[in-house]
């Protein structure tokens, strides 16, 4: 506990920031208020009355990394559910090792917002034993070095850290801490141990039964005694009083049973329940350890007094106990029944985080993901969709980058620079105010960013700002109106970006997703439309191959126009785009064939370069959704492919001409007469030609499937 | 006055408190700062000792209770869980102590070096990502564990398999001296087209560099545009030319051309990302003292880049080099870590493993081991526990002197175990009557019964290399691995007994001596002393004619797989959160494996009645 409690006094010491360059008269700098386990319970009391009285709370959070593979990172070519996938990956694997929490209260006679920046410090422990099953989370090496650049104070976290439950598991310690002991404890016959009656094998039971039954039976005479007779000598010889204290346990005499090892014990229980209508084993719960008793009693209805008493002791201690270790969620839980404005920044990442972490696990579509997350927080705000979507918001940004940073100096450089605009404030600031305990400050900067406090206080006031350039006017704003409420805002309401790169936003509301409006957004280009029917997975192909050179490769087989583009994956991975979708489902029949036939011919093919180590794999778009919705996370694609247990090289497609004729795939398949094809290519069909090989159909369909491969002979020749 | 707290500067600073061991030695701690002291120091120490404990810190071991090496595991299983945590988790602190044994005093160097996988090259190396257990990293909390000074400031390194790749993508000009040698085939029409007309360019691009200099242009403009027009580029304050080459032979035959005619350019060969070669860089020396200084200079670059790149790595090749013996407490889970992280990836073969370690350290003891040749022992799988003991049953007197002196700073606490190490093994060594200078002489047969023994758990010599020895406690009985049958998909969490005694009434094959116990809270396994009975009931499980209590429970969900089902589970990486769902997996997929290796030596494990897990592996 004494060094535990160092950092804070610690860190209590003077010191300037560094960088005040702009600044005539330095902004103060007290910190944020950090939140770890030592002062939590005080830190929540007050947070909940902030919370309560805020206009909106912004959050922010700090995790061990973002993708668990290079692969996992966001590409132009996610479809939607994809992007998904790898959100929820994200927030499935890592850990969230800050968050910040910053509600904002506009005070009308200040004139100004008041902003009370928290730090939390989570870490989550396994403080009450669920199952054996181990917490377990990734780091990604670089995030942690970013982090470790700006000094993160990784001790503070894992030394000091809030723990925490989720809901699901606040239930299954519920189920686990309250019931099944308690009833061991007030029937103790229903417990299966009991009824059992331990079988006295060993002489040396026997005897510790016979002598415990013995001494029992005197410790109860003596009571009874005593009662009638007034004090007595002691009779008891030292080396018992050791192990059989007398002791009083809720106004009954008990023996406090002492140096007994858990055989023993469970003799002298059985001792007790068989022999002794009027003593009752307990086993008492203490704030750290846990005491067995022997407890006379009076009558039945003391006894079950006794035992209602110890139920009801265990139940509270229990329950305690549960709530401390919810923790850290107590604080989603605030923000959850308050019904505040949540305000984040590009903050699809942390509503998984949250779900994930504190609410439930994460559901396997985006569709229910946002129904979940609009049912615990009805009103979100993403300070990167406001800045993105208005057009004045726009101007005010210089087209410059919206990041959280430069968004901050740009919108409210009073308080990232510690100056007024003197010469060019033709239009006012927010002003924002900020507690911090005893301390207050009208321009307050910390500059400790990358702190998710820090970074929460930002968001709200970029978000401030930006409402006040979108014409709300806080002045005539009273405390009863809600923000939550105010039209201006609405057509921002929960929207998030599931994707900044491809501009994907998902409303929480509905679940409908909708491309960025170009017309507001004239920073990036517009998005080319991706017809994901028309792209190739590949991987596995010789590493020195470059995507260009695989285009190249493709181009020459299936013409100069068949491809689109090529987009690398990883050095083991890569998309093709095709121009059409047809083209898809040629290309994967051409592969197969050119591997199942082992001719000269195959060997002076173009695409043998690419087939070249016969590895290479190639599949639909769909395939690459079943691997990213995967657990596994190799670093590399193709490895990562394995894992999931892909063992087919080429996925053929059933192509729709093909389906309403006959299945010519398999037929061609058959009549490769090759049994690793089956057992190589994700067949669908093959069962279907066992069962229907009526053989003038088969025949035709051989002759159907020979003229295919003849016509792609000529096209490649070509 | 208004207290101003800047965390930032001043990070939690961490002092261990309340664990104050009985011996307290001082540590040197290494972190980047110092790393480069350290490493002189250690290497004079490492060639005055004569041997080197070591003891490994990781942010983890296993997932789920059943990944854990235990009793029931076969060298190949054990091992591959043991890969399996080597891979998945990060080593943050290696303390390594270079020891001598002389009588009764052991003089200890040791060390404890802070290790971090920083992406010093930003290539990716040497690891994306790692997984921590939070129990570990409480565990370390604990034990006042600096978690920014490991992060800010561990050392960084990288495996040789690594190293090999990092240097083909950071794609640096290698010196073409070291790198070409002299062709072998006559050149071609075409390659003699090409020699002459390098050859002229750079006579051409040579004289008017020479001449250039000794004109003296002052103006920038005109410098630069005849550098443009020239086609000239600068290596460092030197005029240089690149040539490009499509082939290796082009190469080459520069290379050659360059050495007959040009004595005073030094040539660079620039490789492309992928390893091949880009182009030739020509640099012109102005004498052969500037030649040679270049090249010195290019010498200096490299082995500070390989430097750099390899980092801490440089202790493990300075201890692979000395080949002096290695010891330590668990040297299945350390020698896989040091492997996976400092040679190359882990063979998915125990067999290849072992090669590949036996070729970098020739001797390894294991002190767990060790321990077992004093006699049976009940539960001392820690190294305090197996100190205390053998201070309770022997007479055998050490005295440690350290290098560093007694312990005055406490910041050097970390790294404690790998003293203790020392001490038990010469203590060991004392008690086993074993002279250790006898270890050094090749003809010193009595350690040899404890070198390179790898357990996978107590209980299991199994997987020593040389027969090993097999006196155990408790009498464990040898089980052939096929008496192993797995059972799972049984209702209400059932006991060991309650289990055994549901099947004891179930079936014929029950009527035998039997045992049951439970591998985690979905799995059990049953093991027959009987021969053949596992597989009369593994048949009976999948045969029409099951009836009575036992086809009650199949109906209710009871599985059973043999102990080949299991070693599938752990060869294709089905690490599930219980057993019971990684052994059905397993289950279905086809057996490959049994086909690949069809003489499957029978394979035992040493059987004994708990399979009590230890916890106390922190």
């Amino acid at each position: 506990m004494n060094t535990t409690r160092h950092w804070p006094q610690r860190a209590f010491i003077l010191s300037r920031a560094l960088s005040r360059a702009f600044s005539d008269t330095p902004s103060p700098t007290f910190p944020l208020k950090h939140v770890t386990r030592s002062n939590f319970e005080s830190a929540l009391v007050e947070l909940r009355s902030h919370v309560r009285a805020a206009d909106f709370v912004a959050i922010d959070m700090e995790m061990t990394g973002v993708t668990s593979a290079p692969w996992r990172e966001s590409f132009e070519f996610d479809r939607f559910d994809i992007r998904y996938l790898k959100v929820k990956d994200s927030a499935e694997k890592f850990a969230v090792l800050q968050f910040g929490v910053c509600p904002f209260r506009w005070d009308s006679l200040k004139q100004s917002f008041i902003a009370h920046p928290h730090n939390f410090f989570v870490f989550a422990r396994q403080e009450i034993p669920l199952d054996r099953t181990s917490y377990e989370f990734l780091c990604q090496t670089t995030s942690m070095d970013f982090l470790a650049k700006y000094q993160f104070d990784f001790n503070a976290c894992i030394h000091e850290g809030i723990s925490y439950l989720s809901r699901g598991q606040e239930d299954e310690a519920r189920k686990r801490l309250i019931s099944p002991k308690g009833d061991q404890l007030t029937h103790p016959s229903h417990n299966l141990r009991e009824t059992t009656d331990l079988p006295l094998v060993r002489v040396a039971d026997v005897l510790f039964t016979e002598r415990m039954k013995k001494r029992l039976g005197e410790w109860r005479d003596d009571l009874l005694q005593n009662r009638v007779g007034g004090p007595q000598e002691e009779k008891v010889p030292d080396d018992l009083n050791q192990q059989f204290r007398t002791v009083f346990f809720k106004m009954c005499p008990a023996l406090s049973l002492d140096g007994f090892t858990s055989h023993q014990l469970s003799l002298i229980r059985m001792v007790t329940r068989k022999h002794f209508k009027d003593l009752t084993y307990v086993c008492f719960n203490g704030e750290s350890t846990s005491e067995e008793l022997v407890v006379y009693t009076d009558s039945e209805s003391d006894k079950a007094r006794l035992m209602e008493e110890v139920k009801n002791d265990h139940h509270r201690r229990a329950e305690m106990k549960i709530n401390a270790a919810v923790g850290f969620r107590h604080v989603i839980d605030l923000l959850s029944s308050e019904n505040k404005l949540i305000v984040g920044h590009n903050c699809i990442l942390d509503i998984a985080h949250v779900h994930s972490k504190f609410l439930a696990p994460l559901p396997s579509t985006a569709e229910e993901f946002v129904s979940c997350v609009n049912k615990y927080f009805p009103s979100i705000i993403d300070t990167k969709i406001l800045l993105n979507a208005d057009y004045t918001l726009q101007r005010k940004m210089k087209r410059s980058s919206t990041s959280l940073s430069s968004a901050f100096s740009l919108l409210c450089p009073e308080i990232a620079h510690g100056f007024t605009r003197n010469v060019l404030s033709y239009e006012p600031c927010v002003k924002v105010e900020v507690h911090v305990d005893e301390m207050r400050s009208s321009n307050w900067n910390s500059g400790a960013k990358h702190e998710a406090g820090y970074d929460a206080f930002m968001t709200g006031c970029v978000f401030a700002q930006a409402c006040s350039h979108l014409g709300i006017d806080f002045q005539l704003h009273s405390p009863s109106e809600n923000l939550t409420q105010n039209e201006k805002l609405q057509k921002h309401m929960n929207l998030l970006y599931l994707s900044w790169i491809n501009g994907d936003i998902i409303d929480l509301r509905t679940g409908n997703r909708s491309a960025e409006l170009s017309g507001s957004n004239m920073i990036r280009k517009p998005y080319r439309k991706i017809l994901f029917k028309n792209i190739l997975l590949l991987w596995g192909f010789p590493s020195k191959l470059k995507p260009s050179m695989i285009r190249d490769c493709i181009c020459k087989t299936l013409g100069p126009t068949s491809v689109i583009c090529t987009y690398g994956i990883d050095q083991t991975a890569v998309f093709v785009q095709f121009s059409k979708a047809e083209l898809v489902s040629d290309f994967l029949n051409l592969k197969e064939t050119l591997e199942q036939s082992n001719d000269a011919i195959s060997h002076l093919h173009p695409l043998s370069q690419l087939l070249e180590g016969g590895n290479t794999h190639a599949a639909s778009y769909e395939t690459y959704k079943e691997i990213c919705a995967s657990p596994i996370s190799k670093v590399l694609f193709a490895d990562q492919a394995e894992a999931v247990g892909i063992k087919w090289k080429t996925e053929l497609l059933p192509s729709d001409k093909e389906e309403s004729h006959d299945n010519t795939r398999s037929h061609l398949e058959s009549a490769m007469d090759s049994p690793q094809a089956v057992e190589k290519s994700k067949s669908r069909n093959t069962e279907d030609v066992v069962n229907d090989s009526s053989n003038k159909r088969f025949c035709d369909d051989i002759i159907d499937s020979f003229l295919k491969v003849e016509k792609i002979r000529r096209t490649t020749n070509l | 006055m208004v207290a101003l707290i800047r965390r930032r500067f001043f990070g939690t600073k961490i002092s261990p408190n309340s664990h104050r061991h009985k011996l307290q030695w001082s540590v040197k701690q290494v972190t980047k700062s110092n790393f480069s002291d350290s490493l002189q120091e250690f290497k004079s120490h490492l060639s005055a000792s004569d041997f080197v404990a070591v003891s490994l810190q990781n942010t983890g071991s296993f997932s789920a209770p059943w990944n854990r090496v235990s009793s029931f595991d076969s060298p190949e299983t054990a091992y591959l869980k043991v890969r399996r945590a080597a891979e998945r988790f990060q080593l943050l602190q290696f303390a390594i102590c270079p020891f001598t044994i002389s009588g009764s005093k052991v003089t200890a160097h040791p060390y404890n070096f802070h290790l971090f996988p920083r992406d010093e090259l930003n290539i990716g190396m040497p690891s994306y990502s790692f997984s921590c257990q939070t129990s570990y990293l409480t565990a370390m909390a604990r034990q006042g564990f600096d978690f920014n000074a490991c992060i800010y400031d561990g050392i960084s390194y990288l495996s040789r398999a690594q190293e090999l790749a990092a240097i083909v993508r950071m794609a640096n000009p290698i010196n073409l001296n070291y790198v070409v040698e002299a062709s072998s085939s006559p050149p071609t029409v075409a390659d003699t087209v090409f020699v002459e007309r390098v050859k002229c360019r750079i006579k051409h691009w040579k004289k008017s560099c020479i001449d250039s200099t000794s004109k003296k242009i002052d103006d920038a403009l005109v410098k630069s545009l005849q550098k443009l027009v020239l086609g000239g580029e600068q290596y460092g304050s030197r005029p240089c030319m690149t040539i490009a080459v499509c082939s290796e032979r082009q190469v080459q035959l520069v290379s050659e051309m360059l050495r007959e005619f040009f004595d005073d350019l030094v040539a660079l060969k620039i490789p492309t990302k992928g390893g091949g070669t880009q182009a030739v860089r020509v640099v012109l020396t102005s004498s052969k003292e500037d030649k040679s200084l270049l090249e010195r200079e290019l010498q200096n670059a490299e082995e500070e880049q390989n430097k750099k790149m390899r980092g801490f790595r440089e202790v493990i090749e300075l201890v692979s080099a000395s080949q002096k013996p290695v010891v330590s407490h668990n040297t299945l889970n350390d020698f896989s870590v040091i492997h996976s992280k400092f040679i190359a990836p882990l063979p998915l073969d125990v067999n290849e493993f072992l090669n590949s370690l036996q070729s970098n350290f020739p001797l390894i003891f294991d002190v767990n081991h060790m321990m077992k040749g004093i006699g049976p022992l009940e539960n001392v799988t820690s190294i305090p526990a197996a100190v205390s003991h053998l201070k309770n049953r022997f007479f055998a007197p050490i005295e440690m002197e350290l290098s560093h002196g007694a312990l005055l700073d406490e910041s050097k606490i970390h790294g404690q175990t790998v003293v203790r190490i020392c001490y038990l093994f010469a203590k060991l060594c004392s008690v086993l009557k074993i002279t250790p200078g006898s270890i050094q002489s090749s003809d010193g047969k009595v350690l040899d019964g404890y070198a390179n023994v790898f357990r996978s758990c107590s209980g299991n010599s199994e997987e020593s290399l040389d027969g090993g020895i097999r006196i155990w406690t408790n009498s464990p009985r040898k089980v052939d691995c096929k008496d192993l049958v797995f059972l799972w998909g049984f209702r209400n969490r059932p006991s060991a007994g309650m289990l055994k005694s549901l099947l004891q009434g179930s079936h014929d094959v029950f009527s035998e001596e039997f045992d049951v116990c439970l591998v985690d809270k979905s799995c059990a396994i049953v093991v027959f002393f009987h021969p053949n009975l596992s597989q009369a009931f593994l048949d009976v499980m999948n045969s029409e004619e099951i009836s009575g209590s036992l086809k009650e429970l199949v109906s209710e969900g009871l599985r059973a797989a043999d102990y080949d089902t299991y070693k599938r589970a752990c060869s294709l990486g089905l690490w599930e959160t219980d057993l019971a769902s990684s052994l059905d997996k397993a289950s279905a997929t086809p057996d490959h494996l049994s086909q690949r290796d069809p003489e499957t030596k029978p394979a035992e494990i040493y059987w004994c009645n708990d399979l009590i897990i230890n916890l106390d592996d922190l």
